[in-house]
């Protein structure tokens, strides 16, 4: 049985996120697959995610007052996006909301809200009650071209045929627009914040009618939980031109999962995007998620690694360097990066194959060589 | 090794070289003499205090001691009150009633007792709109000697956007009360004189800390004149790395977070010197879910790198260290028994021994705050005996000031009665009991305390070694040490509660399944408040169209360009309000990416 998939959040101005950390754990725990948007949410960034993402039911931990109006708000959206009653909402705020409030909620259409003092069991056996079994069908035609009808056809796309070896796409066709660019790299590398990078300089440079898709890879067990919490560190990727999606690993090693090249396939063929970024979860050294070009069914393959990899994990044996279009010694500013970049440096002219080589510092605002970056693989064409 | 091993190694050295000292004193004969006389002096200096009940007590209460050795273990592990290293309490004499007191010697020709002059009491208050608190403001120290107020701010102000931003009206005054504007902050405050010396100011805000301060400087200058900075007396928490490691109210990212805060310990320490521009908190670490013995590591070390990043930007540690203050919480756990005192204990050492700060800047001056997660909804009333119970441990250590949380904590701002209740419960332990009024040391340096102190002091510096490991404080953060430690801690907590491994008098135990508890008075902030809060905001920012863009532009080019950011805030405010000041701030800084 496919593992329930649910969206969690705390609402905008509000950062109370000790309660949701822990029902978040306690639900990988058991099982549930959990995407977490964070603390200080907009109606309108839950609403989004928890569309992209195709989740059953979005859970809100909400604590600074003003709960009713939120939740109409998050109501009110996802009627505007006719996803009510497919998508639930629960929730809960310790002591918070009243026992009047919670009536008024549910007869809006809140499914339940936990009160202060609920055993985490208790929880759990709802969520397994009421979500687990939710059955989700293809939708209709009318939807077709929606995010809606996407986020679906990603759903079925995922748990088509597991375990079956997946048939690799090509990479994009020349006629098609889609520009497919792999990232990947050592855990800590930054590839999560040089993404919302990239988005952000895609948003203000591109027409307004251009879109970019992020699949975005989390760890985790076959059978098990998993907690996906990329969105939560996006800052730029909230917004209705981005649309991203989360994938656990189920147990594949090498940073991608047993349905990526699937749900790639569904993206590209969706024709609703111009630029697709595939960021692998961190990769050990031996790890070629992508090769370049036709081989992993992605345009281009960067590779993003923290200074301090060079020295401490040799370099030598990094099997992408050889394979990657480029590598990108994100976080420049820490002790070791110059001797990083020689290595690589002298590394890939061994190679001649035209490897690019970039330095950046994602963390930092309008940094150039995430610009520098941008430009070549993503600048106008 | 950053410079947190060199306070760890600072502190080893201290416990060593104590028993040496110990040693020392018993063979030493001079040492040993010198021991027996710094002794008789200080109890020659202790004054008498006659109770109501005719008992005529020390003010100061001293073990028996008459051989050198113990004398100097005495005088190294607890050391005098207001002496290194401050176990006891920070300053010589705390809590005591003037009232009882006989005048020393000293103290009769310096005309009288000069004690007890400000009582501890602060109650953290905010609702509604600025007039909502200040009302409260008033009500709350209508029977106080000294006005201890202490700000609380709602979401939107605490995430520095305006209430007029999308998606965010419900939360107008909810929790807090919403400030947008350098009027609301004149309005907050009306009627407390900012300039009198028994008049001090809190603000419960990080984030926006120098926005929020420097809206607070130029209000005060509209009413009390241009030179009033200099009188001001507050404290602002200002402190961002526990923003990133527990309260998530970040807005800038780290580094620019730290420029403005330190633009604003700059300028506080030269102009505004009796302001406390930093409140290093652990408060949030520990309601986060942290053990007592995190809380006390992450915040002391926090604390340290706040001084190395101060003394790096070329700032004196004797300068701006006495304008350093701390915020710590106060639960049920053992730990807490001695936890505040080791957590001065450490400071001091840090301070004196690897920055070589002098005696003021070694006093950990201290602000507590009962745990409000020990709070709990089923039968609630319990919480007046837990609050009552934590504090009695604050005090036992001495804390120079506290908030008492009210028993409807679990549910709402505080209802009137509640915080009236919570500020009784403070008065009824220090001024109708005898417990803190008569006597220093009634509680301290029990065998019990010293042996709990000995463990927390020992966890904490196991918790010092592997923020070392990482990188020091900044390193730890940026791999999320603290945060997943919190968290894991967080979990652990409530399935503790789950699985009854922590009692919980009226939830896993005792408890009555069928409660009839008083009703809770739910503090809400009407619609229409809200709708004025917006609308005054639309209108500052109409009548200040004008000006807005030059002050913004000038605020950037003293960003870009290094200038003090906080000085020049003193005059933006003037035209900008806060959400837009937040605005360019980001476009120029860039926003904080969330760490969960
Ligand atoms: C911990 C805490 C904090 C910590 C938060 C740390 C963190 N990172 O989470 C700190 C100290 C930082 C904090 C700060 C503030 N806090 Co606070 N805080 C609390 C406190 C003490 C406990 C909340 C908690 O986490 N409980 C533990 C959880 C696990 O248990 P629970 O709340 O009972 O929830 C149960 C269920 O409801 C359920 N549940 C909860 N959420 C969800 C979600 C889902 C999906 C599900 C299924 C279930 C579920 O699970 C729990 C287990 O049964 C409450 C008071 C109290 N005693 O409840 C105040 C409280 C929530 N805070 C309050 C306020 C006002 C603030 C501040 C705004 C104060 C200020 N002005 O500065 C700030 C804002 C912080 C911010 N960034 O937004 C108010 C809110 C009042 C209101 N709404 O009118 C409260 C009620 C205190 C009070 N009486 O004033 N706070």
């Amino acid at each position: 049985m496919p593992a329930t998939r649910i969206l969690t959040a705390v609402p905008i101005c509000d950062g109370h996120d000790s309660a949701i950390n822990t029902i978040n754990l306690e639900f990988i725990r058991h099982g549930v697959e959990v995407v977490y948007l964070g603390y200080n949410r907009s109606a309108r960034d839950i609403v989004r995610a928890a569309l992209q993402e195709d989740a059953v039911a979005i859970g809100i931990s909400t604590y600074n007052g003003g709960h009713v109006e939120f939740f109409e708000e998050v109501l009110d959206r996802l009627n505007q996006l006719r996803l009510t009653p497919m998508i639930k909402i629960f929730g809960g705020g310790g002591g918070t909301i009243t026992a009047e409030e919670a009536k008024i909620m549910y007869a809006r259409g809140v499914d339940r809200i936990f009160f202060a003092g609920t055993p985490l069991a208790e929880m759990l056996g709802y969520l397994r009650a009421q979500y687990r079994d939710v059955v989700q069908q293809p939708y209709e035609r009318l939807f077709i071209g929606t995010d809606q009808y996407l986020a679906r056809e990603l759903t079925l796309g995922e748990r088509g045929a597991p375990g079956s070896p997946e048939q690799i796409p090509a990479a994009t066709k020349p006629d098609c627009k889609t520009k497919v660019i792999g990232l990947t790299g050592p855990g800590g590398a930054g590839k999560t914040t040089l993404i919302d990078e990239l988005v952000y300089r895609f948003l203000r440079s591109r027409p307004q009618n251009q879109r970019v898709a992020i699949l975005a890879h989390d760890p985790s067990m076959i059978g098990s939980g998993a907690l996906l919490g990329d969105r939560a560190t996006m800052i730029y990727s909230q917004d209705d031109r981005v649309f991203m999606r989360s994938l656990a690993t189920r147990g594949q090693t090498g940073g991608l999962s047993p349905s990526t090249h699937r749900c790639l396939d569904i993206l590209r063929k969706s024709e609703l995007f111009d630029v697709i970024l595939v960021e692998t979860v961190g990769t050990g050294q031996e790890a070629i998620p992508f090769g370049s070009g036709a081989l992993g069914g992605v345009d281009k393959a960067v590779l993003v690694v923290p200074p301090d990899y060079g020295s401490q994990l040799q370099l030598q044996k990094i099997a992408m360097i050889d394979s990657a279009d480029a590598i990108v010694v994100n976080k420049s500013d820490l002790p070791g990066c110059k001797t990083a970049v020689a290595e690589i440096e002298y590394r890939i002219r061994a190679n001649q194959k035209g490897q690019a080589l970039l330095r950046t510092q994602a963390n930092r605002h309008r940094d150039t060589g995430v610009d520098q970056l941008f430009e070549s693989f993503l600048g106008r064409e | 090794m950053t410079s947190l091993g060199q306070i760890i190694a600072a502190i080893e050295n201290y416990r060593h070289s104590g028993l040496g000292q110990v040693q020392k004193a018993r063979t030493d004969r001079d040492l040993g003499e010198r021991m027996l006389q710094t002794w008789r002096e200080a109890k020659d200096k202790i004054g008498f205090t006659v109770t109501p009940t005719g008992l005529r007590l020390p003010r100061l209460a001293l073990p028996d001691l008459d051989e050198p050795g113990e004398i100097a273990r005495f005088l190294w592990d607890e050391g005098l009150p207001g002496e290194f290293p401050f176990l006891t309490s920070a300053y010589a004499e705390q809590y005591l009633d003037p009232g009882s007191a006989e005048p020393t010697e000293n103290e009769k020709q310096q005309s009288g007792v000069k004690i007890g002059s400000e009582e501890p009491t602060r109650l953290f208050a905010g609702l509604g709109l600025a007039e909502d608190t200040n009302a409260r403001f008033h009500y709350l120290s209508r029977n106080q000697r000294s006005k201890r107020l202490s700000t609380a701010f709602d979401g939107p102000t605490l995430y520095g956007v305006g209430a007029g931003a999308d998606g965010v009206f419900g939360k107008i005054g909810e929790g807090g009360v919403a400030i947008d504007t350098i009027e609301d902050m004149e309005r907050l405050y009306a009627g407390f004189a900012l300039d009198q010396p028994d008049v001090s100011v809190s603000m419960t805000i990080s984030g926006p800390a120098p926005i929020l301060l420097a809206m607070y400087v130029a209000a005060a200058k509209h009413r009390f004149g241009s030179d009033v900075a200099a009188k001001l007396r507050g404290t602002i928490q200002a402190d961002v790395l526990k923003e990133v490691q527990a309260q998530n109210e970040l807005i800038f990212p780290i580094e620019p977070s730290l420029r403005f805060l330190a633009d604003m310990v700059d300028y506080c320490s030269q102009q505004m010197p009796k302001w406390y521009p930093i409140s290093i908190s652990g408060y949030h670490i520990a309601e986060a879910g942290a053990t007592p013995v995190q809380q006390a590591a992450y915040t002391l070390s926090n604390g340290f790198a706040y001084v190395d990043y101060f003394r790096n930007r070329g700032m004196d540690a004797n300068v701006f260290g006495p304008r350093l203050s701390f915020f710590l919480d106060c639960g049920l756990d053992i730990e807490y028994i001695a936890l505040l005192r080791i957590c001065r204990k450490i400071w001091a050492i840090g301070m004196r021994d690897v920055y070589g700060a002098d005696k003021r800047a070694q006093t950990l001056k201290l602000h507590t705050q009962t745990s409000g997660r020990s709070l709990i909804a089923a039968d609630w009333p319990n919480n007046l005996t837990r609050t009552a119970l934590e504090l009695m441990l604050a005090y036992m250590n001495a804390t120079n000031s506290c908030h008492s949380n009210s028993a409807d904590e679990p549910f709402t701002t505080p209802s009137e009665e509640y915080a009236r209740y919570a500020a009784h419960a403070q008065a009824i332990l220090l001024e109708e009991s005898g417990l803190f009024k008569h006597m220093m040391n009634t509680l301290q340096g029990s065998p019990g305390m010293k042996v709990v102190g000995n463990a927390v002091e020992e966890a904490i510096l196991e918790e010092f070694r592997e923020i070392e490991q990482q990188g020091g404080v900044l390193g730890a953060v940026e791999r999320r040490y603290q945060r997943s430690q919190i968290q894991a801690a967080g979990y652990l907590l409530e399935r503790q509660i789950c699985n009854g491994v922590r009692p919980v008098v009226g939830l896993n135990r005792y408890n009555d399944p069928d409660g009839n508890w008083p009703e809770v008075h739910m503090i809400r902030t009407a619609k229409e408040k809200k709708q004025l809060q917006r609308d005054r905001l639309q209108d500052f920012e109409k009548r200040h169209a004008g000006e807005k863009l030059q002050s913004l532009d000038r605020l950037s080019t003293v960003v870009e360009q290094g200038g003090n950011v906080f000085e020049e805030l003193i005059y933006t405010v003037e035209h900008c309000s806060l959400g837009q000041i937040t605005e360019r701030f980001c476009e120029v800084v860039g926003k904080f990416r969330p760490m969960v």
